[in-house]
C-alpha cells in the first residue's frame, strides 16, 4: 500500500470576502493521489491551485472535507493518531523565519524530539546527526538571526529530521530564497532522499526544482491536471501553456525550435542536453 | 541601526560563575538582594559587599561591564541618596532654606542606601553577564515548578519567554525594514515636537503589528508540526546537573547570610 494516499479528496472554506455567508470555495476537488515510501514528488501548480492545501493534509493539519488521507494506512481524521502522523510526516513552511522556536540552533532542533518525550541522551544524538545530514553541525551554538535563509531553512528541515519522520513535505522551501540558499536546500533535500531515504514532497513553483524529481504532479484548480516523471509530463508543453503553467526554459526553446521544424530531439529537460541537441544540428552539415 | 542593540547581557566568558548551574544561581541572587536589605548596619552591609566583590572578580566580566550596568542607574542613586540626606533625625549640621536639614544621620543614610541600591544592581548584573537568556528561562521553569500545585502555568509561561527572547532579534530588524520603507516613501521621523513623533511612529507600528500576528500564525503552525502539545509529556535535551562547585557557592552563600544576621544582632542599626 502506498505511504501516503489520498481518496477523492475534498476541501472547501467558507468565502467570506464577497460579504455572502455560505459561498462556498472549492479548494480541491476530489483529488486520488499516491505516495510511495522513498520516493521524491513534486508538486507544481500556480496560486491557487490547491497545492499548498493538500500539503497540510498530508499531516493532518488540515482535515478533508470530504474523502480521506491516510498516512501509512492511519486515517487523519482519527483525533487520536494525529501525533503519529505528525511524527512520520513532517511539515517544512515557506518563511525560515517563522518556524525556528528557539534562540540556539540546537535547541531549535531538540524542540520536536523534545515533544515527543524522548529520552536526553538520545535526543543529543538525534540533534547532533539531524544537524550533520543538513551539514549545519558547526553552526549548533549560533543564534539562528545571525544565519542566511538557506541555512535557517536547513536548520527548519534538521528540525523536521530529528523527529525521524519517514516523509518530509516542503511548502515552498525555497520561495523566500536567494540562488544559493535554493542551492543548499535543494541539495540538501536530495541528499536525504538519496541517503536516508526518506520520503519528500517537494511543493513548488519552481519548473527547474520539478525537473530533479523522480515523479511531477501538477495541480490545477484543485483537481491534479498531469502526473508522471518530468520527461512525461513536460513533452505536454501545449497542455501546460494552456494552464498557464511555464515549462522549463531549455523544454520551452527545444519545443519551439521544433515547431519551426527542426530536428531535434522531443523533450529536452535541463540545459546540458538542450546545448548538446543544439550543437548536433548546428555542427551537422547542411543540405542543399 | 536598531540592530545593534545586545539581546540580554550575557557576557561569554569561561568563569565558575558562568558554570554555575543556572537555577542555583537565580535563586542565591536572590538571596543576596533579600540580604542587602536585611543587613541593617554598615558592617553586615560591608560582609555583602565584600562577597559581592569576590563574585564579580571569579565572573570574569571586565569590571567596566559591571560600571556601565551601574552608571545606567546613577540617576536613582543620586536622587534616593539626596532625598535622604534630609530625612535624618537628630542635630542638624546645615540648615537649608531654613526648612532643609542636613543631620549627620541623614548623611549615613543616604551613604546606606546608596551603597544598597548599588549592591543590588550589581548583584543582578552578575547574573545576567554569567547566563545565558535560555539558561535563565530554563532555570526559572524548573524554580516554578512546585508552582503547578497553584494551577500557575509554568511550562507556558516558559515558553512564552523563549519565544519573546527568539524573536527579539528578528522584530527588531523588521522594524529596521519597515523604517526604511517608510523613510523611503517620505515620511519624516526625526522632526517636530513629541506629539508629531509618535504620530509618525503609526505606520511603523501597524505594519509591525500586522506581520507580528502572521509570523504568530506561522510559528504556531510550525509548532503544531513538530508535534507540540504544551508541557506535558515533554523532555528536555539539555539536563540541568548540580556539581561540588554549586555545592560550595550555596554553603559560602550560607554562610555569609548567617554571618549578616549575627553583625545584625551585635551592632546597632543605621536606618
Amino acid at each position: 500500500m502506498a505511504f501516503i494516499q489520498t481518496k477523492d479528496l475534498k476541501f472547501t472554506y467558507d468565502d467570506v470576502e464577497d460579504g455572502e455567508a455560505g459561498k462556498v470555495h472549492e479548494v480541491l476537488k476530489g483529488v486520488n493521489l499516491d505516495i510511495q515510501k522513498g520516493e521524491f514528488v513534486a508538486l507544481l501548480g500556480h496560486n491557487g491551485s490547491g497545492k499548498s492545501t493538500i500539503a497540510k493534509m498530508f499531516n493532518a493539519m488540515l482535515l478533508p472535507a470530504g474523502g480521506k488521507v491516510y498516512v501509512e494506512g492511519m486515517d487523519t481524521l482519527d483525533e487520536s493518531l494525529v501525533y503519529e502522523i505528525r511524527r512520520r510526516v513532517g511539515l517544512v513552511l515557506q518563511n525560515p523565519d517563522n518556524q525556528l522556536v528557539a534562540s540556539i540552533v540546537e535547541e531549535d532542533v531538540a524542540f520536536g524530539p523534545e515533544n515527543l518525550g524522548i529520552a536526553p541522551e538520545e535526543i543529543r544524538r538525534r540533534v547532533d546527526d539531524a544537524l550533520k545530514a543538513v551539514e549545519m553541525y558547526d553552526y549548533r551554538l549560533n543564534a539562528p538571526y545571525k544565519l542566511s535563509g538557506g541555512q535557517k531553512q536547513r536548520i527548519a528541515i534538521a528540525g523536521i529530521i530529528a523527529m525521524q519522520p519517514e516523509c518530509i513535505v516542503l511548502d515552498e522551501p525555497t520561495a523566500m530564497l536567494d540562488p544559493r540558499g535554493r542551492e543548499e536546500v535543494l541539495r540538501t533535500i536530495h541528499k536525504l532522499n538519496r541517503e536516508k531515504g526518506i520520503t519528500i514532497v517537494l511543493i513548488t513553483h519552481y519548473m527547474d526544482e520539478a525537473v530533479q524529481a523522480g515523479r511531477v504532479v501538477v495541480m490545477d484548480d484543485g483537481q491534479i491536471l498531469l502526473q508522471g516523471t518530468p520527461k512525461e509530463v513536460f513533452s505536454h508543453v501545449e497542455l501546460l501553456k494552456q494552464h498557464k503553467l511555464d515549462v522549463p526554459q531549455a523544454t520551452e526553446l527545444i519545443y519551439r525550435l521544433r515547431a519551426s521544424g527542426y530536428p531535434l530531439p522531443e523533450c529536452v529537460l535541463n540545459e546540458e542536453d538542450c546545448v548538446a541537441a543544439l550543437e548536433r544540428i548546428l555542427k551537422a552539415p547542411v543540405g542543399r | 541601526m536598531v540592530r545593534d542593540v545586545t539581546l540580554g547581557q550575557y557576557f561569554p566568558a569561561k568563569s565558575v560563575i558562568h558554570r554555575l548551574d543556572p537555577r542555583v544561581k537565580v535563586i542565591l541572587t536572590f538571596l543576596f538582594i533579600v540580604f542587602v536589605f536585611v543587613a541593617q548596619n554598615f558592617a553586615a552591609l560591608l560582609l555583602m559587599i565584600a562577597l559581592e566583590v569576590c563574585v564579580m572578580a571569579s565572573s570574569g566580566v571586565p569590571v567596566k561591564q559591571y560600571f556601565k550596568s551601574l552608571k545606567a542607574v546613577l540617576f536613582i542613586v543620586i536622587f534616593t541618596g539626596i532625598l535622604n540626606l534630609f530625612y535624618g533625625s537628630g542635630e542638624p549640621l546645615v540648615t537649608l532654606f531654613g526648612f532643609m536639614q542636613i543631620t549627620w544621620n541623614g548623611i549615613q543614610n543616604a551613604i546606606f542606601i546608596a551603597i544598597r541600591i548599588m549592591s543590588l544592581i550589581l548583584f543582578s548584573a552578575v547574573l545576567t553577564f554569567t547566563t545565558t537568556p535560555t539558561e535563565l528561562t530554563d532555570a526559572l521553569e524548573r524554580i516554578m515548578k512546585p508552582l503547578k500545585v497553584l494551577h500557575v502555568r509554568v511550562h507556558e509561561i516558559a515558553m512564552m519567554m523563549t519565544i519573546a527572547l527568539r524573536f527579539v532579534p528578528t522584530l527588531l530588524e523588521e522594524t529596521d525594514k519597515i523604517m526604511s520603507a517608510q523613510k523611503a516613501r517620505g515620511a519624516d521621523l526625526e522632526s517636530g515636537g513629541l506629539m508629531q513623533r509618535i504620530k509618525a511612529l503609526i505606520p511603523i507600528l501597524i505594519p509591525l503589528f500586522v506581520s507580528s500576528f502572521r509570523r504568530a500564525y506561522d510559528l504556531a503552525m510550525a509548532m503544531e508540526c513538530r508535534c507540540y502539545h504544551g508541557g506535558e509529556g515533554r523532555t528536555k535535551m539539555k539536563q540541568l546537573h548540580m556539581a561540588a562547585r554549586d555545592g560550595w557557592a550555596v554553603a559560602i552563600s550560607v554562610a555569609v547570610c548567617a554571618l549578616v544576621i549575627v553583625l545584625n544582632v551585635l551592632m546597632p542599626a543605621i536606618l
